[in-house]
């Protein structure tokens, strides 16, 4: 079976720009623009408030986890904020027994995420 | 809010925000008509104490101010504690307004020799005989009484003026508005002074008469701080982040303790008792220096007059022209320490010069110190205190401006006094110059030693100053790095998410990065449930179950086979074996050309573990060049192991990839300082590509020697517009992680000022759409305080930053004076403007002048 390709689309909800992640973020399959390649372009236009919305993300390894990272980074060096939502259990399950749920603040519901913001 | 036409022209013309304006105004109004008055009662005490009282007893007319004003301070600071404010504050003007009414009655009834008052009532015939039998009487008194009525109507007025001052602006604010308000009160004091002269020369007016006058000013007074108090609430607003906090509250012994538990504040102490001793010194030396001068007690009495409206004229003078634009250029570090470097110059020529020459002498020493005194050390002794937290601040100043200030008085006297005396001045100066010219060296022996410790004391208080600046600005949020660091074990996670991922490609690259994990100590009960270890243990239990194999396991426990230190060591002997290395050396060139993706990898993976063999390292060569970036990611993890120099340029090469770039960094990273020259090559190579270039001064960051710094410094030399955020990124990355490598000024300073410079052009010509320019802008900005990080304290420029973007409005102009002390003239005058807030046009403005750009 053909693995779903990784699909970022871009919007803007007040002062928050959000990411719609769709498929699999996947090393082989990393697009040239990359998570972290637009979050830096959205930071660069003086949008310091990312949340990048998984909910149709079935997968991530290696490569995905450190586009999230790096984009936490990036954000958290600009005094910006960062968070994640629509996230699934598995994932989240990942997320705790590698610590990075302390890092990230994730939100399961992405109209909470957006609120939070506020 | 509307603004009249002088809040108009301050606002356009002075560096007065919207929102200040009219507060600023009515403080400048108030200390005006405080100094007005002051400066029309002053003639008027030192006439009534050169006619009434020989100069001999000044010392002690001072002593005795010194003594009983601590009584009227604490009365002072118990009426502060429990009266508000703004009727405190007119309180005490309503209370002097009365004070100049009753001495000018006294003076009038003395003058007169009868009481002109129309008396309605009978009854009062008894008062009016009780007056003008007491006045004669106790008229010396009255005048030492007047005298300290004046010094305390001075004290309590300027500390409650200054006091109104700190309730309503902050820091940086005042530091702008300190001239308009210092402005104020020399205009005050040269009217009044004129005023006084006018009188004394002209005699429309007796002198006494000024008493009588002086009412009227004081109720101005009055109305304006009433308005400066009722407009709290707007510029309050203005600000946004209510800095006027409530007032506080101390009692005697609680501002003592202030100043006592603040070694700043001591030392601010000090400074100003050091201070005010020498000019007591310098007075009592020009005051010798008058008697022998003039005969005449009037043509005295004229002269000083004639001198204050000088001294008064040339302050206002130079403050307008000067005190502000030096403060600007300058800050406070040379400020302070004009004064007592200037006087002691001016102290020291006494010791040269003859005494035809000494009336002058004197004249410029006194009006040195009193010039001093209006214009820069007042500016610069405000601005010490705005620092200290309010409560502290306020005990602390009401303690130092009266107790010390009085007690320092005191000091001058009884050391004047006690020279006076021991040295047999009485009787050794004849009143001839050349008499007077011998006392007045030996008095300035004492005064050169105070102003030598004032020269000292103002050091220690610099010293001190940038700290107390600081304990107000904290960090407002951690680097994405750090936070990461904080919790997260970055390695271990990655090999996690590719354990799981090779779970579903192959079940070796699964046991090989299960037991890649278990060498780390990395696989948790929690991820061995995840990872479905456990289920497929209980499995294999049963099946134990089922086949009877005894005691026995069918299949061992995989947590415990890959945890066993003894099975750990079989693995790595295998790898070691000489016919492994033989076999694999021959097999690894096939694998590496294999068409199966998975063999390629577990190849890729397995040659972490083999032995560093030509066939190894060359099937690793392979490997790094893959197609498959899962492949070249196992691939760059080997590498990393063995670090051979030919993988180099391969590694190079996959900074170029996305999906490979961030372990490529990691691998060279890995090699450490011997691939610096390499990297550098492959920077300074306009040839490669701007992913390879752009991905470098990353890894250079990471390996952090003082040779690799060297190298992204060069770079930066270079001033490639594409690689400048990513060489700033990688400095500043330096400096945090590497304290000890060293930045030269003179390598760093071009690129820096080159880019604050661009910054300023983002301004003067905007290249596009605003919120286009000021995300732009914003770049530029913070780029160049990462780079001021390698030449200036990291922490307190991070600091500054962070509070000047996220900050309350306190914490951002606190940053900004911190910013000022920190940085030199060029720099402050470049970047300052760019973070300040300014109002457009004077934002253009000053970059304009700041470029040399007409």
């Amino acid at each position: 079976m053909a693995q779903p390709h990784m699909t970022i689309k871009t919007r803007e909800a007040g002062k928050v720009v959000i990411f719609d992640v769709e498929g699999e973020i996947r090393r082989s399959d990393a697009p040239q623009a990359t998570l972290h390649s637009l979050v830096e372009s959205q930071l660069d236009r003086g949008k310091r408030m990312v949340l990048v919305d998984l909910h149709g993300v079935s997968f991530i390894d290696s490569f995905g986890i450190g586009q999230i990272l790096a984009s936490y980074t990036s954000t958290q060096n600009q005094g910006g904020a960062f968070k994640l939502c629509g996230i699934s259990q598995k994932l989240l399950l990942i997320f705790q027994i590698t610590m990075l749920h302390k890092v990230l603040e994730i939100h399961e519901d992405c109209d909470r995420a957006l609120e939070s913001f506020d | 809010m509307t603004h009249g036409r002088i809040e108009r022209y301050l606002i356009s013309h002075g560096d007065v925000r919207g929102g200040e304006a009219r507060a600023a105004l009515n403080l400048a109004a108030y200390f005006f008509f405080i100094t007005f008055t002051f400066y029309i009662v002053k003639p008027v005490k030192e006439s009534a104490l050169i006619s009434f009282l020989s100069p001999s007893w000044w010392p002690y007319a001072d002593l005795v101010t010194a003594l009983l004003i601590g009584f009227v301070v604490a009365l002072n600071v118990r009426l502060l504690d429990r009266v508000p404010r703004r009727t405190y504050l007119t309180a005490s003007l309503l209370f002097f307004m009365a004070g100049t009414l009753v001495f000018g009655y006294v003076f009038d009834v003395h003058r007169a020799g009868a009481v002109m008052t129309p008396v309605i009532d009978p009854s009062g015939i008894a008062f009016i005989i009780w007056v003008q039998a007491v006045v004669p009487a106790i008229w010396v008194y009255a005048v030492i009484a007047f005298a300290f009525w004046t010094d305390v109507f001075v004290a309590t007025s300027v500390t409650q003026f200054w006091i109104a001052v700190n309730d309503v602006f902050d820091a940086h604010q005042a530091k702008r508005l300190v001239g308009l308000f210092v402005t104020g009160g020399l205009l005050g004091g040269i009217a009044g002074s004129a005023a006084a002269a006018l009188v004394t020369f002209a005699r429309v007016l007796r002198i006494e008469d000024l008493l009588l006058a002086a009412p009227v000013p004081l109720a101005l007074a009055a109305v304006t701080v009433n308005l400066v108090y009722a407009g709290r609430q707007r510029v309050d607003a203005a600000v946004g982040d209510g800095r006027i906090g409530a007032p506080a509250r101390a009692g005697v012994l609680e501002s003592f303790r202030a100043v006592r538990r603040s070694r700043y504040l001591l030392l601010l102490a000090g400074m100003l008792a050091s201070a005010i001793v020498a000019g007591a010194l310098i007075n009592y030396q020009f005051k010798q220096v008058l008697k022998s001068a003039f005969e005449s007690a009037a043509e005295r009495t004229a002269f000083i007059a004639v001198l204050f409206l000088a001294i008064l004229a040339v302050s206002t003078a130079l403050h307008l022209a000067a005190t502000g634009r030096f403060l600007k250029a300058y800050g406070i570090r040379w400020a302070i320490v004009i004064a007592p470097a200037v006087l002691l110059a001016g102290s020291l020529a006494v010791f040269a010069l003859p005494a035809g020459l000494l009336l002058g002498w004197a004249a410029l020493v006194r009006g040195g110190d009193k010039l001093f005194d209006n214009t820069l050390c007042q500016s610069v002794r405000e601005l010490l205190y705005i620092p200290v937290p309010a409560d502290v601040k306020y005990k602390g100043k009401i303690f130092i401006d009266m107790f010390v200030a009085k007690f320092a008085t005191g000091l001058g006297a009884v050391l004047f006094g006690a020279l006076y005396a021991l040295r047999q001045f009485a009787y050794r100066n004849d009143g001839s110059m050349a008499g007077t010219l011998a006392v007045v060296r030996e008095t300035g022996v004492l005064t050169l030693a105070f102003l030598a410790l004032w020269l000292v004391m103002t050091r220690l208080v610099y010293r001190e100053y940038p700290a107390v600046l600081k304990k107000d600005i904290r960090r407002k949020w951690a680097s994405g790095d750090e936070a990461v660091a904080r919790h997260v074990d970055l390695d271990l996670t990655l090999q996690i998410f590719n354990t799981i991922q090779s779970r579903e490609r192959s079940s070796t690259l699964y046991y090989m990065n299960l037991f890649n994990l278990v060498r780390r100590g990395g696989l948790t009960p929690d991820l061995k449930e995840l990872l479905g270890i456990r289920r497929d243990e209980a499995k294999a239990r049963a099946l134990d179950a089922l086949f009877d194999v005894g005691g026995g396991s069918f299949h061992p426990g995989l947590e415990e086979a890959l945890a066993d230190e003894e099975f750990r060591s079989e693995v790595d002997l295998v790898f070691l074996l000489p016919a492994y290395q033989k076999v694999m050396g021959e097999r690894l060139e096939g694998i590496a050309g294999s068409a199966s993706e998975v063999d390629r990898a577990e190849a890729a993976n397995s040659l972490s573990r083999m032995a560093p063999t030509e066939a190894a390292l060359r099937a690793l060569g392979r490997l790094l060049e893959d197609p498959s970036a899962e492949v070249v990611l196992y691939a760059l993890m080997s590498a990393a192991v063995h670090r051979f120099p030919g993988h180099v340029p391969a590694v190079v090469r996959q900074l170029a990839r996305p999906a490979t770039r961030p372990e490529a960094q990691s691998t060279l990273a890995a090699y450490g300082p011997g691939v610096v020259d390499a990297l550098a090559s492959a920077l300074r190579d306009e040839a490669e590509p701007l992913e390879v270039r752009r991905a470098i001064p990353e890894v250079l960051a990471r390996i952090g020697t003082q040779d690799a710094a060297d190298v992204l410094v060069e770079a930066l030399a270079r001033r490639s517009e594409d690689l400048e955020g990513a060489l700033v990124d990688a400095l500043f990355k330096v400096r945090t992680d590497r304290p000890g490598v060293r930045f030269r000024d003179a390598e760093v300073r071009p690129a820096l000022l080159g880019l604050v410079r661009k910054a300023c052009d983002l301004v003067l010509d905007p290249p596009g759409p605003e919120a286009e320019t000021r995300a732009l802008l914003d770049i530029r900005v913070r780029r160049a305080f990462e780079l001021l990080t390698l030449l200036y304290p990291r922490e307190d420029v991070v600091n500054a930053y962070q509070n000047i973007r996220q900050g309350t409005a306190r914490t951002a102009d606190y940053s900004l004076e911190s910013l000022d002390i920190l940085l030199d003239r060029e720099l402050k005058e470049l970047l300052l403007p760019l973070v300040e807030d300014l109002p457009a046009e004077e934002r253009r403005r000053r970059l304009r002048r700041a470029l040399r750009l007409k």
